[in-house]
């Protein structure tokens, strides 16, 4: 299958390379086109946000103000901090250009006057690499006045982060670049209507962004016949854990998972089994291996499969793992990361890692399995932001899925009482 | 630590909003984390309440409120690389430096041993990081000598292993004569000869001609973070350029390849910033 995001081209972070290929050609396009017509022709490619939220793209534009004498903003989202993903460094380092053009043309669809692109922290040498690239494309007057002598003038700025998960959220983010604690904000109101400096912002992800000049280059009928329907596109597919050749992969959308592990990833090493998989980043529902004929990696059959694509970021555990120690580290990780605003979250993601420390140490007791979901269940839904979902979603489908595990491992069993009555 | 040092750190940013973090920044890579006096500085000077700026450098785990040892080993946890067999490097870790927990500091303030959640690497887990260099597929019998590599010195560069360094001969822009001493070896090859100035001081500086690798010898010690004048020992001309350096703004010192390239080092005593350039004709 041709590939759009990471093609095989050499040196393609180079702005000659490319624009060898083809570069920055969707840019001048979109200038000579009615703004409301780009917009229209990324809605009606069916590009869905690639960030996890799976929010159609073009929708989200049509939010932004028209007519508005005061700055719009538009930042991109490579916090990427979601473990299990690593896919938009891979278009930092292999394919800036196409993010940068992106970048441009949402903000040229939206009049856009800044564009932050925000990175997480860690991600310092990436961080250079797209410094350069922005400077590669400001020194050919791709960015900044008049650009192209369109009449039409935009800004792109780097942002680097500090280290918190929760600046992925969106609202977060507006605050960590506002220079505060990354707290996400009570919505409404929505960016669209009152995000970064009180002003209207959109926010997209690295790979949603750089999905877009294929949309305006090509045409959106033909990017809607990429992969499935009713999520097209190619997609990044990042995966990991028991696999022999785990990393990134461009597919179309709709690939099965099984496809994915078995013929890309090169199998489970030594052929084991698949005891289970989180099909999107450690935020989505588990799924067990043996549930996984006929999955996609499409929002349609994980939705169906009960789970979601989140951001396509494929974790495989073979049949040896232990899942308690697995899920123990997963709550661990969102009781840190938590920001501690709403009470339901900050105290419910300790609890859940408590419970489960308790599993891990083999002092668990029947009855915290429930209380394992009772937890879950008050934390879901009932936060400013969707760390709490991202939390609760993978302990309640581990609980649901795996509840054998967790009975075997309580120290305290099955009380006696219950059988008698089932007898 | 003396706080009005601090001062001229928050005083560039002149209250901008959205700065706070900014000055935090630059203020842990002078002193490697953020001092409590530096802080009642920022409050002072910004008006912003010190809970308010406490709050911000608790919030990131880029801020630390703790020195930290001369090298910082980092074994990630997230998910792919604990099932991966991540928790039993960072045992490995614990044990060999002594370490009782996460997060501190072996007493010698060499090593300090932290844990991260995911680095956007998990393809390559279980990674660690050790001063910022990545070290894929760790398994606990290579801890021992990430911790000896990582004592040496990471950035020290194998000169006879790596294929990334060769050999460039260079002459002065100026007045086209070579730069380079055959008597004096500098990793093994002929070195680049060179006068420098910087403030009172003048003096010789010779470089490695390796392309890639950092080593120099000096008469006079250039302290960091100064930006030195290169001289032509022949012409006297200074070697300077047109462009600055993309990393740290100082000028570049041009030098000319032999067979038409421009070879530009950055003045700036401890920036690596370098750069080939092969369409450029030499600028006199
Ligand atoms: C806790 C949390 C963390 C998030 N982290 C990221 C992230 O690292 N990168 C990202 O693109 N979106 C992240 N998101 C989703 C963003 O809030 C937002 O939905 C997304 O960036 C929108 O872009 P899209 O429509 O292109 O997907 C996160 C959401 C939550 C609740
Ligand atoms: S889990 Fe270690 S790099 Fe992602």
């Amino acid at each position: 299958m041709e590939k759009y995001l990471l093609p095989d081209i050499r040196d393609l972070h180079r702005i000659d390379v490319y624009e060898a290929h083809g570069g920055y050609k969707a840019f001048r396009k979109a200038l000579q086109m009615k703004t409301e017509d780009v917009t229209e022709e990324v809605k009606k490619s069916g590009l869905k946000g690639r960030g996890g939220a799976c929010f159609p793209t073009g929708l989200k534009w049509t939010f932004m103000p028209k007519q508005s004498d005061k700055p719009k903003y538009l930042c991109v989202n490579g916090d990427e901090s979601e473990p299990g993903t690593f896919k938009d460094r891979q278009i930092f380092e292999f394919n800036p250009h196409l993010m940068i053009e992106g970048t441009l043309i949402a903000a040229y669809a939206m009049g856009g006057s800044i564009s932050y692109i925000y990175v997480r922290g860690e991600y310092g040498k990436w961080i250079k690499m797209i410094e350069k690239a922005l400077h590669d494309a400001y020194a050919k007057g791709y960015i900044g006045q008049n650009i192209l002598g369109s009449g039409f003038s935009t800004e792109i700025i780097v942002h680097r982060g500090a280290g918190a998960y929760i600046c992925g959220e969106e609202s977060a983010l507006m605050n960590s670049i506002e220079g505060d604690r990354g707290y996400p904000r009570v919505k409404p109101p929505f960016p669209a209507q009152n995000g970064l400096w009180g002003r209207a912002t959109t926010i997209n992800n690295v790979e949603t962004i750089s999905n877009v000049p294929l949309i305006i280059d090509r045409g959106w009928e033909w990017y809607s016949k990429i992969g499935a329907p009713k999520y097209p596109g190619p997609i990044l597919v990042g995966v990991s854990g028991h696999v022999n050749k785990p990393g990134v992969y461009e597919l179309p959308t709709g690939v099965p998972l099984l496809e994915i592990i078995h013929k890309y990833a090169g199998g489970v090493p030594g052929n084991k089994a698949i005891k289970a998989v989180f099909p999107g980043g450690s935020s989505t529902m588990v799924l067990r291996g043996d549930q996984l004929e006929g999955v996609c990696m499409d929002a349609e059959s994980l939705k169906a499969a009960g789970s979601s694509v989140g951001t396509a970021g494929l974790i495989v555990m073979d049949e040896d793992t232990d899942l308690i120690k697995v899920i123990a580290r997963i709550a661990k990780f969102y009781y840190h990361e938590s920001c501690g605003q709403c009470t339901p979250c900050r105290e419910g993601t300790g609890w859940l890692w408590k419970i489960l420390n308790r599993f891990e140490n083999g002092e668990g007791r029947w009855e915290d399995i429930d209380l394992l979901l009772d937890v879950a269940n008050n934390v879901e839904g009932n936060t400013i932001c969707a760390l709490g979902d991202a939390a609760a979603w993978p302990v309640q489908s581990m609980v649901r899925r795996f509840r054998d595990e967790f009975e075997r491992r309580a120290k305290i069993p099955r009380p006696k009482v219950l059988e008698a009555v089932a007898v | 630590m003396n706080p009005t040092s601090v001062l001229p750190i928050v005083e560039k940013y002149n209250n901008r909003r959205g700065s706070l973090i900014s000055i935090l920044e630059e203020i842990q890579s002078q002193y490697g984390y953020l001092p409590s006096e530096a802080l009642q500085v920022v409050a002072d000077r910004t008006g912003r309440s010190l809970v308010d700026i406490y709050g911000v450098a608790t919030f990131y785990k880029a801020f630390r409120l703790k020195p930290r040892g001369k090298h910082l080993i980092c074994t990630c946890l997230g998910t792919a690389c604990h099932v991966r067999g991540g928790p039993s490097i960072a045992q490995e870790f614990e044990g060999q430096l002594g370490i009782k927990r996460t997060g501190e500091t072996t007493p010698d303030k060499e090593f300090t041993l932290e844990t991260v959640m995911c680095l956007g690497a998990c393809a390559l887990g279980p990674i660690v990081v050790a001063d910022g260099h990545y070290f894929p597929n760790v398994t606990t019998s290579q801890v021992k000598t990430i911790i000896g590599r990582t004592r040496e010195g990471l950035d020290k560069i194998e000169v006879q292993k790596d294929k990334r360094i060769f050999p460039v001969e260079v002459a002065c822009p100026r007045c086209n004569h070579t730069l380079m001493d055959p008597d004096h070896l500098v990793d093994g090859h002929p070195s680049i000869r060179v006068t420098v100035s910087f403030g009172e001081e003048h003096g010789w500086l010779r470089l490695s001609s390796l392309y890639g690798s950092y080593t120099i010898e000096t008469g006079s010690e250039i302290p960091m973070g100064t930006i030195a004048h290169f001289f032509c020992p022949h012409c006297h001309a200074e070697l300077i350029g047109a462009s600055n350096c993309m990393a740290c703004e100082a000028p570049m010192v041009p030098m000319i390849v032999q067979g038409g390239a421009i070879v530009q080092i950055c003045s700036r005593r401890g920036c690596r910033s370098h750069m080939l350039d092969l369409d450029a004709t030499a600028v006199t």
